[in-house]
């Protein structure tokens, strides 16, 4: 299946199956609501097939190049058919387990995941480790004291920041295993079923009123060796695996979800160069990052691995998108602040959440340095 | 051209230009090395691999040349030649220069005629066309301000479908974008060996992260230009080669910026050549629009067409 093809047949497809697949409540709607919709769609587009293509036959996919679930996931967002935030976890979570899990339990779960049966969640961030990922705490132990036979490992700690955990079936969770100076040598990561004895789910609510975010604690949870992905103390590697994932095809479909964000203000604002200003800007910034996402992901097809570039990706997008509301806010002024329409709640609850672009997946000062590190070849900072 | 042949070409052009441009044998200096080069044929050939590796090099050595003539009259369907120059529009500018006068490049110390678009496109003796050097905050530059009225003079020219004026824009935004491109990265080299170099406090400043995080900045600019810049190729439209042009302007003021603060006193003297890349991308800010004034209008496009095209695709 050629990519020219995939979008032209996936759009007559959408087009023709438009009330079968569009949010059945009245837009922002609540996160529950979004979320059944998002499950709801992935279903029909499993069933239809849309949503297998780009993923190995080993797994339940129809196979096919990546840039597919690129194409498919910014159509979701172009067409207001699930939050790319939210939908992103598949994107980063089932090459997770397609690299890292036993074949067979991949094989059995992986189209658990795609057709909306099941969510996964991200157990990475901790109350003392945010972008210092190497510092984590949450603890590990074998069964018997030896990691080579344990059949079983003991977990204990807390999680936080962790989209969606209240709504997930499972997790990939990273823990600590080795000495507390061992750092990213020392982590394991396992994937545990959210419903096991000693796991408590509180959700978090973020400034924007929603309940996307939730503390996760872990109070003596035993879970199987069968369920470590990538081996013991080999946890680092599975977490850095998600980087070109989430820097190519999740960028692309927030890219794709910002669009129709700018046809929005467009709609709103009158004829007059101050608005004119600030939607070329916002509109720059955007193709900017438009420009070099496509050019990464043509990279990622052809085979390059991706690393340290990615970073530059990453400010371009947190950039793109906070401009651009910063234009809305400018643009359409009282809106984000006093309206009480549903219009004025989705843009409250949008405008709100762009000013995390800059902190979550990396924060821009991270971005930066990794930048100046590793792009630049300035050496250690002092 | 492959991987290998295009490296080796880049290494070539760079070396020949970086040459001509130390040697300052004078104006037509940088055109005939890249002449013999096989500059024109290449344009011909392969524009994209032509403008892309020629334009980068110009900018990346400061160098002033009159390929940009080429580039546009190659644009408007007219054969390039070495003698022959192309009436650029006014800074700021992208209408048809015609009736109003513009700029010419390098070119115009070696030309015999100029081709002018006004209402068609006519081709006139340089020795008719009132041309003055331009000194302004580049006299490097080879720019020269030029004035010749063929709309009101009677010059028998062809009509021009306007169309074909936006595709010679276009191309020559592409091109001017590429010598930004290479300038930036030059501002960029020389303020990160600077970083590297400067001791104080007792270490180098490159290890302060206020320091490179403004190299990080200039760098994610840079990149980004170079990212419109493909998608302008690929996608071939007036808008895009628009959007190409407007990052390039703005990469060209937050590199400047950030790179000069970190070359700080150096920088501020003719004793280090940071000045001569400052200098040279304020000028090309200008040709063919600066990025303020294509913002806007695009802008105005945008809410007067209603629609929000996503341009390039996977």
């Amino acid at each position: 299946m050629q990519i020219e093809q995939f979008r032209a047949e996936l759009t007559a497809w959408l087009d023709s199956h438009h009330d079968e697949v569009a949010p059945p409540f009245a837009p922002p709607g609540t996160l529950d609501e979004r979320i059944a919709q998002m499950q709801r769609v992935k279903g029909i587009l499993y069933e239809a097939g849309w949503m297998r293509w780009g993923w190995p036959e080993r797994v339940g996919g129809l196979g096919g190049s990546p840039l597919l679930r690129s194409e498919l996931g910014a159509a979701m967002a172009a067409r207001n058919l699930a939050d790319p935030g939210v939908y992103s976890l598949v994107e980063v979570l089932a090459p997770t387990l397609i690299d890292y899990a036993d074949p067979d339990l991949a094989a059995d779960w992986v189209p658990k995941l795609l057709s909306g049966e099941e969510m996964w969640c991200q157990g990475f961030s901790e109350p003392g480790t945010g972008s210092d990922l190497a510092t984590l705490s949450c603890r590990a132990v074998p069964d018997g004291g030896d990691p080579e036979t344990a059949q079983t490992w003991m977990i204990n700690g807390q999680k936080v920041w962790t989209s969606l955990a209240q709504y997930s079936q499972r997790c990939v969770l990273l823990t600590r295993t080795g000495t507390p100076e061992s750092r990213h040598r020392g982590i394991t990561a396992f994937f545990v079923d959210l419903d096991t004895p000693g796991i408590t789910i509180s959700p978090i609510e973020m400034i924007n009123g929603e309940l996307e975010f939730t503390e996760v604690f872990f109070d003596d949870v035993a879970v199987p060796a069968d369920r470590i992905l990538g081996g013991v103390d080999g946890g680092w590697g599975v977490a850095m695996s998600i980087l070109p994932y989430e820097r190519s095809s999740c960028f692309w479909q927030r890219i794709a979800y910002l669009y129709p964000r700018v046809q929005r203000l467009v709609d709103a604002v009158g004829d007059d160069d101050r608005a004119a200003e600030a939607v070329g800007n916002a509109f720059l910034a955007l193709h900017t990052v438009r420009s070099r996402s496509r050019a990464t992901q043509h990279r990622l097809a052809a085979g390059a691995t991706l690393g340290a570039d990615t970073s530059i990706d990453k400010v371009l997008v947190a950039t793109a998108e906070q401009t651009l509301y910063d234009a809305i806010r400018k643009c359409t002024p009282g809106v984000i602040e006093l309206d009480d329409s549903a219009d004025g709640d989705i843009a409250r609850i949008e405008y709100l959440y762009s000013r995390a672009a800059t902190i979550y997946g990396g924060t821009a000062e991270v971005q930066r340095n990794i930048i100046a590190r590793r792009l630049l070849d300035l050496g250690e900072e002092g | 051209m492959d991987a290998a042949e295009r490296a080796l070409l880049e290494e070539t052009v760079r070396d020949v230009v970086a040459g001509a441009a130390a040697a300052g044998n004078g104006p037509g200096s940088v055109d005939a090395v890249l002449g013999e080069l096989g500059w024109m044929e290449m344009l011909d050939a392969e524009p994209r691999d032509a403008v892309e590796i020629v334009f980068t090099a110009l900018g990346a050595a400061n160098a002033s040349a009159g390929v940009l003539d080429d580039v546009m009259a190659a644009a408007l369907g007219v054969t390039p030649r070495a003698d022959l120059a192309v009436l650029l529009p006014g800074f700021g500018q992208w209408d048809p220069p015609g009736s109003t006068g513009g700029l010419l490049t390098a070119r115009a110390a070696t030309a015999t005629e100029v081709l002018v678009v006004g209402a068609g496109l006519a081709t006139v003796p340089m020795s008719t066309v009132a041309v003055t050097p331009v000194h302004g905050v580049d006299p490097a530059g080879g720019l020269h301000r030029a004035r010749i009225d063929v709309d009101s003079a009677g010059v028998a020219g062809s009509p021009l479908d306007p169309a074909a004026w936006d595709a010679a824009v276009a191309a020559g935004r592409r091109a001017v974008g590429h010598q930004v491109s290479g300038a930036t990265r030059t501002m960029l080299d020389l303020a990160r060996t600077h970083a590297l170099d400067r001791v104080q406090f007792g270490r180098p400043v490159a290890q302060f992260q206020a320091v490179r995080h403004r190299l990080a900045e200039a760098l994610v600019a840079i990149e980004g230009l170079e990212a419109t810049l493909g998608a302008a190729w690929d996608d071939g439209t007036p808008i895009t080669a628009a959007l190409a042009k407007a990052a390039a302007g703005r990469t060209a003021r937050t590199v400047a910026t950030h790179c000069q603060q970190v070359l700080a006193g150096i920088g501020f003297t003719t004793d280090h050549p940071f000045h001569l890349s400052l200098k040279r991308t304020m000028v090309l800010e200008g040709l063919f629009g600066t990025a303020d004034a294509i913002v806007l209008d695009v802008g105005r496009t945008l809410i007067r067409t209603g629609t929000v095209p996503t341009l390039i695709e996977l």
